[in-house]
């Protein structure tokens, strides 16, 4: 259990390094002005433990970590793109 | 309003503006290069986990810091993966053969569903024990290879008997069958004179197709092109002869093996010469008490007789030319269909490199895969202690790396 803990902060820590890359390349939604950071760091953190746990259970321990980091990123560029497109759309309807 | 006017901008305005296009400029390269390290981690971690290759890749570089290092790394131990390790025995026609088999002790995951298994001859003598051959089984569990480390009496009586390939076969049927293991992803991993074994079994028509690959490290190739190194004390580097002095453990083997085939008196005479490890040279009295054919085999270890190596190979018992060249994997080498991959220390003084070399040339002639490197890293087949950063220890692990990816391929 102790090797899985160990992940597990690994992947948390990655997640919380994507969320604040993503912040710096401003990839921060326009409809979460506010608290928009905290959310992108925060989906940084989920996605990359929830890319850990499915790499770890998929490939194995050692791909978990690379599964980690491009779901982390994955998500937190998606997120992006959707809050972009839906934004768009509302303001030419 | 001067600005706008088109007048002169004051100097504190401009110099303002400069420093805020500065600051706006530094951002832009700031969100690019965020979006760029995003990029790369995406397209790393997309190639590093969902390819095959790529997983490959990051199980060799996970475990060659513990080849190198020959020992877990301390910031690889709290997330390192437990394994379980189990001895047993299994009785073969030439006695019984110990096995110690380390295996991750988790369930493997979805893909490919099932462990990869390498069966592994550390070479002759008992060295199951041996650090280093214990940390590097751990190390393959630990990234989820089933690791049989296998010897048999003969091996840890300092001897090589052809009849051990039935013992390889079977401790690899024992593999195959072993909890989560895949049947079809069991390779063989060789030192020294281990290899030799595998290499008669990898050609046994009892293992066809059921080998995904031979990694064979300081091993031989032919056992007659080895004996007359030994007596020119010289081999075959880049077609110039250059001097070449075996360790006095390779003759030991040698006469161990051999001797099963000679008479006692001749057995007992040159095992006192080589049979202890430490060559001992016969007096002339007792070299005239060895038979002719055993007094040229004395003269090919003991390296007295540079110039006479083709003559006292010649005049060596026909049974013991028999035997060299049945214990030779050049005689089945057409039979090897699974990739080969050899690897040798350039400075080998256990067995010349040239064995490697025309080990690879033979494979090459055949058309058959295969890899060859040279290393400068090992000592024979263990890697040298304090190594330290340098042009050729990067360049060595790097073909380190290469062979290794291919070796872990076949489990994922």
């Amino acid at each position: 259990m102790n090797n899985i803990f160990m992940l597990v902060i690994i992947w948390a820590m990655l997640g919380l390094l994507i969320g604040t890359l993503a912040l710096a390349a401003r990839l921060t939604p326009v409809s979460l002005a506010k608290y928009g950071w905290l959310w992108l760091i925060l989906l940084g953190l989920g996605a990359a433990l929830l890319g850990g746990g499915l790499g770890f259970w998929l490939f194995g321990p050692e791909c978990a970590t690379p599964m980690a980091i491009w779901v982390a990123v994955l998500a937190v560029c998606a997120f992006w793109l959707a809050t972009a497109r839906n934004t768009k759309t509302t303001s030419v309807d | 309003m001067d600005n706008k006017s088109g007048g002169t901008m004051p100097a504190s305005t401009k110099r303002m503006r400069t420093s805020a296009d500065s600051y706006s400029r530094k951002r832009r390269v700031g969100v690019w290069l965020a979006r760029c390290v995003l990029a790369v981690g995406f397209l790393a971690g997309l190639y590093f986990s969902v390819v095959p290759m790529g997983r490959a890749q990051a199980r060799a570089v996970l475990i060659l810091p513990d080849l190198l290092s020959a020992s877990l790394p301390p910031w690889q131990a709290p997330a390192a993966e437990p394994i379980s390790s189990v001895q047993t025995t299994m009785t073969s026609s030439t006695g019984t053969v110990y096995l110690d088999i380390y295996s991750p002790t988790a369930r493997p995951p979805v893909v490919p569903g099932a462990w990869e298994g390498m069966l592994f001859i550390p070479g002759v003598g008992d060295e199951r024990f041996v650090p280093q051959v214990v940390n590097l089984s751990k190390a393959l569990a630990r990234i989820g290879i089933v690791t049989m480390v296998m010897t048999t009496p003969a091996l840890i009586a300092n001897r090589l008997d052809v009849n051990d390939e039935n013992a390889v076969v079977q401790a690899l049927h024992v593999l195959q069958r072993w909890p989560g293991v895949d049947p079809k992803r069991v390779g063989f991993f060789g030192v020294s004179g281990g290899g030799a074994l595998l290499s008669f079994a990898a050609a046994d028509p009892r293992t066809e197709g059921q080998v995904a690959f031979v990694a064979l490290i300081g091993s031989y190739f032919d056992a007659t092109m080895l004996l007359e190194n030994i007596g020119r004390r010289a081999q075959v580097v880049n077609g110039q002869m250059e001097p070449w002095q075996p360790t006095d453990y390779t003759l030991e083997v040698l006469t161990e093996t051999l001797v099963p085939v000679l008479s006692n008196t001749d057995a007992s005479l040159l095992l006192q010469a080589f049979g202890s490890g430490q060559e001992k040279p016969l007096s002339p009295d007792q070299v005239a008490q060895l038979s002719p054919g055993s007094q040229a085999f004395y003269h090919l270890l003991a390296g007295d007789q540079p110039g006479h190596v083709r003559a006292n190979m010649a005049a060596m018992p026909a049974a013991a030319r028999e035997h060299l060249a049945d214990l030779s994997p050049s005689r089945v080498i057409g039979n090897i269909h699974a990739p080969v991959y050899l690897l040798a220390d350039r400075n080998d003084q256990f067995v010349p490199a040239s064995q490697s070399v025309s080990f690879a040339a033979a494979l090459a002639s055949l058309h058959r895969p295969y890899d060859f490197a040279e290393f400068g890293i090992f000592q024979h087949a263990e890697v040298r202690s304090n190594l330290s950063i340098s042009p050729q220890v990067l360049g060595d692990s790097w073909h380190l790396f290469l062979l290794l990816t291919k070796a872990l391929q076949v489990g994922t």
